[in-house]
């Protein structure tokens, strides 16, 4: 049962474009909040510190920066987001979904 | 004249058949770009890793054989069948086996850029890592602009009191509310007007020219003499020496802005068809034209007659008292009030679905809502010689239009974000339309708020600007979406 309803929520995310708007909702704000900059910033002290011998790949980096950016996500973020999953789902919940592939 | 960069060896050597470069533009227009809707259908049932069935993270597409991996699986792919390029399907990066990194290449790009162009939807991803190559001209521009200038709390650039040319006030303070919208502001900072008028009589002109005295970095105050007078000459209703409404004039500077500009743009023919209509293409219609729907309902057969008319702000009554027996007393009143549905009393009213004439209701909604929305809060009551009616309104800073909007037919799958934040209050204090003294409230650098009371400009607080009384109202829309 709950698979069934993750694949739902997943087909109910593409094909009414929930996900894009999300992905694109949560962008703007980690960019207007300066998160962006905080974690090119980490990014750029990540590659000093190793210096010039030893410059890291960007999976290497990846890795690295990740743990740090996730902490520093601003909560103000995280609520907007979760708010506009519950406002998504509470809408599956309503209508089901649409199988169909519309992109008005 | 644009920098070339080579990927690496491994790269040159893909490059040279020309099928490898083939289905790499295909793979790119399809899973990274994923439009028109069919490919973006193919994007949706594909892009899952192939080992471990998740939708992530970075999902990249060998482009050796036909695997789709997310960033652990993709990996031990191209290691194990010795696959060299992956292509990552989020921002379309590419990623070489053999260097073990992703690569930078020029001809990699060009394809992306072209894709990129051909995608009908702007989507931020896909423009983030673009990089801009300044052209012989700008390179010159920014090595003789040596004036740096930070932005900061402390700094005034953007503040510019208003002399007072007698009872001038109503003008200054709808100026300084237009020299800070946030919209209008980045539209005549970048020159978008490129007038055909004689010298000296475009309004638009002038309000480019006032725009750039803002943003210079000066601090005396400004007169605005000519200003006045290109007012004086176009609306002579607005003449003399006298105090004038400061919504007037505001209607007015709009309705002219307008009238310039659809009159000195090159291609008039194809402006004046739409001159009158909603989709004009003009800056002021484009920020701040919205529309009003208006449903007459037939009391005996519930049919329903739709008009809608082009609105540049919202007019709200203060003195009608609400359904409870109370004054409205907050801005949320007046919308509930002003969209509520109303009986047209006696009077009775042909009603097209019936053929007979019956009682009807009237309501009115808000079908589209500009990026500025203005309230006009109807403090004057032009009937009894200008008494004005001082009842508190209070307002919010941000306001949630959705409660007051029309309701669709069809409803869209997600709601639109309609908040809007506070960014601008006109203020009038004394008795009368014809008489007292307009101030502006104004916000600037986001978060700080400034009292513009002609030439003198003062720091305000949030709290200040939310107590006082209110009479036109400026929200700028939070959310911006691309069409």
């Amino acid at each position: 049962m709950p698979q069934e309803y993750d694949s739902r929520v997943h087909t109910h995310l593409d094909v009414n474009n929930g996900l894009e708007r999300v992905t694109e909702l949560v962008h703007t704000r980690l960019v207007e909040s300066g998160w962006r900059d905080q974690v090119r910033l980490a990014c750029r002290r990540a590659i000093a510190e190793n210096g010039n011998s030893n410059i890291p790949t960007v999976d290497e980096l990846i890795s690295t920066v990740t743990p740090k950016a996730r902490t520093l996500v601003p909560d103000a973020v995280k609520r907007e987001l979760l708010h506009e999953i519950e406002l998504i789902l509470s809408n599956l919940e309503k209508t089901g979904y649409a199988k169909s592939f519309d992109d008005s | 004249m644009a920098m070339t960069v080579k990927g690496c060896e491994h790269f040159e050597e893909f490059k040279e058949d020309a099928s490898n470069m083939e289905t790499l533009k295909w793979i790119h227009s399809v899973f990274v770009i994923g439009s028109p809707p069919k490919h973006k259908q193919i994007k949706i049932c594909n892009s899952f890793c192939h080992t471990c069935r998740n939708q992530g993270p970075y999902i990249h597409a060998c482009l050796e054989c036909v695997y789709f991996g997310c960033h652990e699986h993709i990996r031990e792919h191209t290691q194990n069948q010795v696959h060299n390029f992956s292509l990552e399907l989020n921002y379309g990066q590419l990623h070489c086996t053999s260097c073990n990194d992703y690569i930078y290449d020029t001809e990699l790009d060009n394809i992306a850029t072209k894709n990129r162009m051909q995608c009908k939807k702007f989507h931020q991803r896909l423009f983030q890592c673009t990089s801009w190559d300044p052209t012989e001209e700008e390179r010159e521009l920014l090595a003789n602009q040596t004036k740096k200038v930070c932005i900061t709390p402390e700094t005034t650039i953007g503040l510019r009191g208003l002399m007072n040319l007698g009872s001038t006030c109503f003008m200054n303070c709808i100026i300084q509310a237009l020299m800070h919208t946030p919209l209008l502001r980045d539209y005549f900072l970048t020159e978008q007007h490129y007038c055909k008028y004689v010298q000296g009589t475009c309004l638009v002109c002038e309000i480019v020219k006032l725009f750039q005295e803002f943003y210079n970095g000066d601090e005396t105050p400004l007169a605005l003499h000519n200003l006045l007078h290109l007012i004086w000459t176009q609306a002579t209703y607005l003449n003399g020496n006298r105090q004038h409404d400061a919504h007037e004039f505001f209607m007015a500077v709009l309705g002219l802005m307008h009238k310039h500009y659809s009159e000195s743009v090159s291609h008039p023919t194809k402006i004046n068809a739409h001159s009158n209509a909603a989709n004009c293409s003009c800056i002021i219609h484009q920020i701040f034209l919205g529309g009003l729907q208006s449903d007459v309902v037939c009391q005996n057969c519930n049919g329903v007659s739709t008009t809608t008319d082009p609105t540049l702000d919202f007019a709200l009554e203060l003195g009608s008292v609400t359904e409870g027996g109370r004054s409205p007393c907050s801005l949320i009143d007046c919308l509930e009030s002003f969209t509520k549905a109303e009986h047209l009393g006696t009077e009775k009213i042909m009603c097209e679905n019936c053929g007979s004439k019956q009682e009807s209701t009237k309501q009115l909604t808000i079908k589209t809502l500009p990026i500025v929305t203005t309230f006009h809060l109807k403090r004057f009551s032009h009937s009894d010689a200008g008494i004005k009616i001082s009842t508190a309104i209070s307002f919010p800073e941000i306001i949630d239009m959705t409660p007051f909007m029309s309701k669709r037919k069809e409803e869209k799958p997600f709601p639109a974000d309609n908040r809007y934040s506070l960014f601008a209050v006109i203020n009038h204090s004394g008795d009368s339309a014809n008489r007292g003294h307009y101030v502006a409230f104004i916000r600037q650098h986001y978060d700080y708020w400034y009292k513009c009371n002609d030439d003198i400009i003062t720091p305000v607080t949030l709290k200040e600007v939310l107590a006082s009384e209110g009479y036109i109202l400026f929200y700028h829309k939070q959310v911006l979406d691309y069409e």
